[in-house]
């Protein structure tokens, strides 16, 4: 029971081949067998948000996916935003208004706030707020958050 | 007493998953693994329950690449047929469902948050047969029809027969929901979902569907009510209807409906709130969505 089978996935843009179990998650894989470790786990039952990746462009909880349910899709983390060694404008901004106090939750804030404003430059605070509710941050409170959103939106304006 | 630290488990109990391109496929694997095996959509549910051990199926059929099973269609004057591996983020883009049915739509917004809506499902939500499922009292409300299959054949539910206990449907081990069935409602209809919550991605306390259709002419009077987290099991409350012909002031007619609801319903004291709490809720929930649909 329980074959291991192979999968494919695209993950920030590299290939990447793994062996996995029916019973792994998208979350344990991309940590524990691919080591992209922005990917936090924490609740395991899609309640805190802070596994979220970007899976074929939307966000997901990848605790709540199984592995073998992602094949041949594209997953993209916070690693995927800028080359390595630099910074992605919403990654500045997120340190300019010192969006974060233990940094957990910040990689999927970061993606969650990519994704927003990649959909929408112009989102409202309202907005704004509808899909962060899929996030629980424990420290900063979400002013911060917001302010460093809304200030880089003119990023994502063309 | 402080509560227990529950460590859970990285990996989730055994199985064996099968992925199948079409529907006799998944049919035929359900019934050779009738009683052992779950079949995953959305898996928002069914994931949890398994990390929680909850439920330890033996077989998963992931019924995400059955195609027919993926599609939503409307026919103007019929009404639309939405797919067992549809998502909630997609029904809400659907202006269809956005527009004539308002109240359906309205509780698919209040469930859970963004990134889950892009994976469960709108049929996930039915199967999942809690009493808190937000979906359930909008479709109570518009007359929905539930598709059942299984390798012997197919069979259709009328919505307000499908749920039977908590957590428990009409659904024999052997068999899944294709789709549903809502029939166009009433002509000049508006909704509404109203749900009572601790924070927004909480479950119900109380949920409060409402459907109003010619508000100014009682004898063509349409008026349905339905509620979550109130009872075993989503309720329509069928009492109030025949009421709202009457050709009486609305405020009177409100408070005769608030009384037979409340008289229908039983809630419970759980971690959420209590009995009385619920109950003071569907009163207070009641009244504004009646007040709002009723307005014209």
């Amino acid at each position: 029971m329980s074959r291991t089978r192979t999968i494919r996935l695209k993950v920030n843009g590299v290939e990447r081949v793994v062996e996995v179990k029916p019973n792994e998650t998208l979350l344990h894989v991309l940590r524990d067998k691919l080591h992209v470790k922005s990917v936090k786990a924490a609740c395991w039952r899609g309640e805190c948000g802070l596994c979220t990746v970007l899976m074929n462009g939307e966000p997901v909880k990848s605790c709540l996916v199984l592995a073998v349910e992602a094949d041949g899709a594209e997953i993209l983390t916070v690693e995927g935003l800028a080359p390595f060694g630099t910074l992605a404008p919403i990654q500045k901004s997120f340190i300019e208004h010192t969006a974060f106090q233990c940094g957990f939750c910040t990689p999927a804030f970061i993606l969650t706030a990519h994704y927003i404003l990649t959909k929408n430059p112009d989102a409202t605070e309202e907005e704004i707020k509808e899909y962060l509710n899929a996030l629980i941050c424990r420290c900063t409170g979400y002013k911060q958050i917001i302010d460093a959103i809304k200030d880089a939106a003119k990023y994502y304006k063309k | 007493m402080p509560a227990p630290i529950i460590v859970y488990p990285k990996l989730l109990p055994e199985f064996e998953y099968f992925r199948p391109s079409t529907l006799d496929e998944a049919l035929e694997l359900l019934n050779k693994h009738a009683g052992e095996a779950a079949i995953l959509a959305g898996g928002t549910d069914l994931l949890v329950d398994m990390r929680l051990r909850i439920k330890r199926p033996k077989y998963v059929i992931d019924i995400k690449g059955i195609k027919e099973l993926h599609k939503v269609e409307y026919e103007e004057g019929v009404g639309i047929t939405i797919g067992a591996t549809v998502t909630l983020n997609e029904l809400l883009r659907n202006r269809v469902i956005r527009e004539k049915y308002h109240v359906l739509w309205d509780a698919m917004r209040q469930m859970c948050d963004y990134h889950l809506r892009n994976r469960a499902t709108l049929i996930g939500n039915i199967c999942n047969a809690s009493p808190a499922a937000d979906s359930a009292p909008a479709l109570l409300i518009l007359n929905a029809k539930v598709n059942i299959a299984s390798a012997e054949g197919t069979r259709t539910v009328d919505i307000k027969d499908f749920f039977t206990w908590v957590k428990k449907t009409v659904l024999k081990p052997n068999e899944l929901v294709t789709s549903v069935f809502i029939p166009e409602p009433p002509k000049g209809s508006k909704g509404k979902y109203y749900k009572v919550v601790r924070s927004v991605e909480d479950l119900a306390l109380v949920g409060v569907a409402g459907l109003v259709a010619n508000p100014k002419v009682p004898s063509e009077r349409i008026v349905r009510l339905a509620y979550a987290s109130v009872a075993p099991t989503p309720v329509r409350v069928f009492e109030v209807e025949e009421l709202f012909k009457q050709d009486k002031p609305i405020s009177e007619l409100i408070d005769k409906a608030v009384e037979l609801v409340l008289k229908r319903l039983s809630p419970i004291s759980d971690v959420r709130a209590t009995k009385e709490y619920r109950l003071h809720m569907i009163d207070i929930g009641t009244r504004l969505v009646l007040k709002e649909l009723l307005k014209g």
